[in-house]
């Protein structure tokens, strides 16, 4: 298991289509993914629960994932989320 | 492609006869060949043709004179009358309506005679007649096709239901009428272009309600469900797509954007919906369905919750 502090640098924060870009990115490995944020933990491949999160910008999430791909996981995510800022602002 | 149009061409007499009563047409001379053909949705208005404009004359429209072209031939003196008539009527006119029950003028009527060319004559006002016989027109020669699918008045929504043979389009379509919607078509949807954005579907003529229902054969859903089940033309709402479930595909899971589908150059929302066991369709559809009457109230439930989201994120991290 690995986890991983990650900043929301996007002005919107999670909105709608970061939280979908979410979804589809830990939907394509077999680990468990989880995200959490002041405490709250919800899974990363469930669009209600990433959004539940109101993770704005500046805010700090923590990603937990558990399983076979999970440096794979945590590679791809990283990058979704650090790395391109959902190819947003 | 190649548009497809309900008719290629009408006769006057079947413009008479759709027209006559509705507003009022009555015949004013006797030589008219009633077997001449309609080719145009459009109308024309021979003003200018009539002045002696005729090199962009489209003659072969049904033509409309109203109180400018009574009025203008009017104030023309005998000759000069009779042959911008005749200049008109050497073209091979369809037909012509003069509107407001106006008197026709000096010469009209023995030139139509000559000429063979039905001349109608109308109480009403030259935009009435004008609007009527367009829609007539248009929808004498809309564009239309057939479709392989289903289409159900949901909620009032017209959804048109897609996907691969076997899918179980006609079987969503009996659990919908079963739970009190209407069927419009199912198997083979009649599409009717109306305009250049509003597709309408009914039922094809020898089919009407019939459904095949595999393992059944071919059931009446009239018979077995009552008048209460069925309807006739529907215009197209929503296009719900029946797709096998597939791992590689993505399908949509928020919503903020709207995907559209072409039918007949009409764009529609296109709604896909992954087939896996144990979902109930049938209460999806529904839920497509008053999804879509939200929206055509102005209410988009995914962008409304969007905006929300963003705004409260936004109002946190000033704090």
């Amino acid at each position: 298991m690995i986890t991983k502090t990650l900043k929301i640098k996007n002005k919107l924060g999670i909105h709608a289509r970061p939280a979908g870009q979410i979804v589809k990115t830990s939907s394509r490995f077999s680990a468990s993914i989880y995200l959490s944020k002041n405490g709250n933990e919800v899974n990363a491949k469930s669009i209600m629960g990433v959004l539940m999160l109101e993770a704005g910008y500046g805010s700090e999430i923590i990603l937990r994932i558990d399983g076979e791909d999970e440096f794979e996981a945590l590679r791809a995510l990283e990058e979704l989320i650090d790395k391109n800022q959902f190819g947003e602002e | 492609m190649q548009e497809k149009h309900k008719k290629s061409f009408i006769t006057v007499r079947d413009l008479y006869k759709a027209c006559a009563e509705s507003i009022h047409l009555e015949i004013i001379n006797s030589e008219c060949s009633f077997g001449c053909e309609i080719h145009e949705k459009d109308l024309n208005r021979p003003g200018l043709a009539l002045g002696g404009f005729v090199e962009v004359f489209t003659y072969s429209r049904v033509q409309i004179m109203g109180n400018t072209e009574v009025g203008y031939l009017n104030t023309l003196q005998g000759e000069e009358r009779i042959q911008a008539i005749s200049k008109v009527f050497s073209f091979n006119l369809p037909c012509v309506v003069i509107t407001d029950n106006n008197t026709p003028p000096m010469g009209l009527i023995e030139i139509a005679n000559q000429k063979g060319v039905t001349l109608f004559r109308t109480p009403l006002s030259t935009t009435t007649v004008t609007h009527y016989l367009s829609e007539y027109l248009e929808s004498v020669f809309a564009v239309v096709d057939i479709i392989h699918g289903s289409l159900v008045d949901v909620y009032g929504v017209g959804m048109l239901i897609l996907g691969e043979s076997a899918i179980g389009k006609s079987e969503l379509a009996l659990d919908l009428i079963e739970r009190g919607h209407q069927l419009v078509a199912d198997d083979v949807v009649s599409l009717i272009r109306v305009g250049l954005n509003n597709l309408q579907g009914e039922p094809n003529d020898v089919l009407a309600h019939y459904m095949e229902v595999r393992g059944l054969g071919i059931i009446d859903i009239r018979r077995m469900f009552g008048i209460r089940a069925i309807r006739g033309r529907k215009t197209i709402a929503v296009v719900l797509r029946l797709e096998n479930w597939d791992e590689e595909a993505e399908y949509e899971r928020i919503g903020v954007d709207d995907q559209t589908i072409e039918i007949l150059n009409v764009k529609l929302p296109l709604v896909r919906l992954p087939i896996l066991p144990g979902k109930n369709l049938t209460v999806i559809a529904e839920a497509v369905a008053l999804n879509q009457k939200l929206k055509q109230f102005g209410v988009h439930s995914a962008r409304e919750f969007n905006e929300a989201l963003i705004a409260k994120m936004k109002n946190e991290g000033q704090t």
